[in-house]
């Protein structure tokens, strides 16, 4: 019949005395929280004629792991819900809610763009789009952060980085979401050559940089792999699954791997 | 002096009410379990320690020396063990300390020492601090009296069951207990059990991972550390080698000192060969 | 809970121990012998009433040596009393002590949070006894039997379990008359049937 409360809860239930010292109210902040952090990774490689974007499937909220098979990348603009006939991926990564609901808003847009012009979205016509999607929401924003990939005009990988509101660019290679700061540094440093020199090309500041050269897409792959792999052990809420999507000329291919489960 | 150091405790005070956050110790998020069977104990914990998202310390350090060779199983007496959860330096000090004052205790008194003894002493010395001193323990062994299990929480209370879980992972290892435990179990079905307990942990909580270790602790018979008993996530194989040429890394100036340099400042001791190094360092002492 | 009843007194309690919402331990033992025949039944804060009955436990050993005889019940209130009231401050410890001794025979003494001292009847103690208090009103007699009392105290704490959130798991009960303590179970399994007396 008694219950005996413990640790961690220092506003625990007192049981109705009054107190000199302990009887002041415990003023208790109530507020609405809408957005949780899932989570997760994601990756895009752009490369001559194809672009890699990859995310792991985990799920997770605090501690707990809400799904072990949760997509991060998704087709834009396909006929159907499997996908089938998009042009445009886009990977997204922070709160997961709003996640789907910016990809299901796009994908939407595109498809009404597809039917109105009769022809599919470019991808940079796709990309300003997605900017404006999220600036409409400039004071309350989507909580996610997304990369667009597809080919562009010439048939090159195009790969758009964004942030929460709006703001994005053009880049080569992206990582985003909880394990970006682990594997940014080893994408620029393995796909940008920042930091490595030529040796023997000269002395001092006169050192020539490696230059950086389009990456064939097995290397690219690899590469992926490898920064997942690495992102397992030393982030807790990355793991359980990597999913690839490549996106070249003759369309997109999806890949899953297992991932530790720790 | 004994006890703790307070002399910037002002100071922090002020700094922390001008918005200065407080130093955050580590914190290890962590299974650990024990289960009592017919003839001893069974203590386990995995094998990460977490510090906030990122995996602070995930393999242990593979020297063997006698005590600290396992992150979170804690050496009290050779039939006495302690697995730890919450701040690690808290858990790692207090044990130290009790396992010291234990075995004083048993040297004085001449007798074996028991597991009530340890848990007295450490629910005492952690109710003396309130709560202030963050250590969650695990405390089995076997003594004179028989085989114990006991739980210590941070603010000094103890329980007293056959099968306990404690850490972050102790609700995934718990359902594990409560769903599969029964009673009279033997030294296998225990050990398979406190395993499935820790592995529930492992993959079901974030801040447990890696490897599993485990104490078996019997009467009339040597403590058994089993280390990296289970390892159920080894590394995901690396596709690409990520060795640089030599040259890669710039650099402004270049000496190179001879031997002949050093030895003018320093006694130079040429090594044999790249295996088995055995550095050898020897203090001159006046004779 | 405990009761005074015609040959002694019966405490009682269920068997939860929550760290919020977790049930940490399902089959605690909230009665605590500090002496032979002088025993407790603690609430609130675990630490702090370990804490507690353990220095009580130790005083009372040493005054059964010291005076060669066994302390009495009221002594071992005040000395919780003590306690209670000089670190009302630090602790969150709700109390309830009941024993057996010659001279006084059965007595049942509460010491509530601020550290204050009652002889009652009766004492009911914890988050799941303002559920009772009505129960234990309509159906509480003086001078029970044995078997009425053990039979009022579980059926009190079987409702407490019922309406109160943080109650639950076993009822244990210890009886205290001249020929000593005994200790009773009884389990959820068959609605609280049995085993019964040990």
């Amino acid at each position: 019949m008694t219950s005996l409360l413990q640790l961690q809860s220092p506003d625990f239930e007192t049981i109705g005395y009054s107190f000199s010292e302990g009887s002041r109210p415990g003023n208790k902040e109530h507020g609405f929280y809408p957005y949780t952090d899932n989570g997760g990774s994601t990756l895009g490689i752009s490369g001559s004629d194809f672009t890699i974007l990859a995310g792991d499937t985990r799920s997770v909220s605090g501690y707990n792991i809400n799904s072990r098979h949760s997509p991060k990348v998704f087709k834009i603009g396909g006929d159907d819900e499997t996908g089938e006939g998009a042009h445009i991926i886009l990977s997204v990564v922070g709160f997961a809610a709003d996640g789907q609901a910016l990809k299901e808003s796009l994908d939407g847009i595109v498809n009404m763009y597809k039917y109105q012009h009769g022809k599919p979205m470019s991808v940079k016509a796709c990309a300003q789009r997605l900017s404006t999607i999220l600036y409409q929401k400039r004071f309350f924003p989507y909580y996610a952060n997304a990369i667009l990939g597809g080919l562009d005009e010439n048939g090159k990988g195009a790969l758009y980085s964004y942030d929460p509101v709006g703001s994005y660019e053009r880049v080569q290679c992206k990582a985003a979401g909880s394990a970006s700061s682990l594997i940014m540094p080893f994408l620029d440093n393995q796909v940008d050559y920042k930091n490595q020199y030529v040796p023997g090309s000269g002395e001092g500041h006169a050192l020539e940089r490696r230059k950086p050269e389009p990456l064939p897409r097995s290397t690219v792959e690899q590469l992926v792999r490898d920064a997942f792999t690495s992102a397992v052990e030393r982030h807790i809420e990355v793991g359980d699954g990597l999913q690839m999507m490549i996106i070249t000329a003759s369309g997109i291919e999806e890949i899953y791997s297992p991932l530790k489960k720790d | 002096m004994p006890g703790f150091d307070f002399s910037n405790y002002n100071r922090n005070v002020a700094l922390h009410a001008k918005g200065v956050p407080l130093p955050k110790a580590t914190s290890t998020g962590t299974t650990i379990v024990g289960c009592i069977y017919d003839q001893g104990v069974v203590v386990r914990p995995d094998t990460r320690a977490t510090s906030g998202p990122i995996v602070a310390d995930k393999v242990i350090l593979l020297r063997s020396q006698s005590k600290f060779n396992c992150e979170k199983l804690h050496y009290i007496a050779p039939q006495i063990w302690c697995a730890g959860a919450g701040t690690a330096a808290d858990t790692e000090f207090t044990t130290a300390l009790i396992s010291s004052n234990m075995e004083l205790h048993s040297l004085w008194l001449g007798r074996q020492p028991r597991v009530v003894t340890c848990m007295t002493m450490l629910k005492q010395y952690l109710f003396r601090h309130q709560g202030h001193i963050g250590a969650y323990l695990v405390v089995a062994g076997v003594d004179p009296t028989g085989i114990h299990l006991f739980t210590v929480h941070a603010h000094g209370s103890t329980d007293k069951l056959p099968y306990v879980t404690m850490g972050s992972g102790s609700l995934a290892a718990m359902s594990v207990f409560e769903s599969t435990w029964k009673p009279h179990l033997n030294r296998k079905e225990a050990i398979e059990l406190a395993a499935e307990a820790i592995k529930a942990g492992i993959f079901n909580d974030l801040g447990s991972g890696s490897n599993v270790d485990v104490c078996v602790i019997e009467k009339d018979k040597p403590t058994q550390l089993l280390r990296n008993y289970l390892k159920p996530n080894e590394r995901g194989q690396k596709e690409r080698t990520y060795r640089f040429p030599k040259g890669t890394t710039a650099f402004l100036k270049e000496k190179v000192i001879t031997k002949e340099d050093i030895g003018k400042y320093v006694t130079v001791q040429e090594l044999s060969s790249d295996e088995d190094v055995a550095v050898v360092e020897k203090m001159d002492i006046d004779t | 809970m405990a009761i005074n009843f015609r040959d002694g007194v019966i405490l009682g309690a269920d068997s939860r121990t929550t760290t919020g919402s977790y049930i940490a331990n399902r089959v605690t033992d909230k009665l605590t012998q500090v002496h032979d025949t002088i025993w407790c039944c603690r609430s609130g804060s675990a630490a702090d009433t370990q804490a507690v009955a353990d220095i009580v436990s130790y005083y009372l050993g040493m005054y059964g040596i010291v005076n060669e005889e066994p302390p009495t019940t009221p002594t071992a209130a005040a000395l919780f009393q003590e306690l209670c009231y000089e670190n009302k401050e630090m602790l969150k410890a709700g109390i309830i002590i009941a024993g057996y001794d010659k001279r006084h025979g059965g007595q049942v003494y509460s010491i509530p949070l601020g550290g204050s001292l009652h002889k009652q009847s009766y004492a009911i103690g914890g988050s799941g006894s303002t559920y009772i208090y009505g129960y234990c009103d309509m159906h509480w007699k003086e001078s029970m039997t044995e078997e009425e009392g053990v039979a009022f105290v579980k059926s009190a704490l079987q409702e407490a379990i019922k309406w109160d959130g943080s109650s639950g798991g076993v009822i244990r009960l210890v009886v205290l008359t001249a020929k000593g303590a005994t200790r009773h179970v009884y389990l959820p399994d068959d609605g609280y049937k049995g085993p019964g007396a040990k």
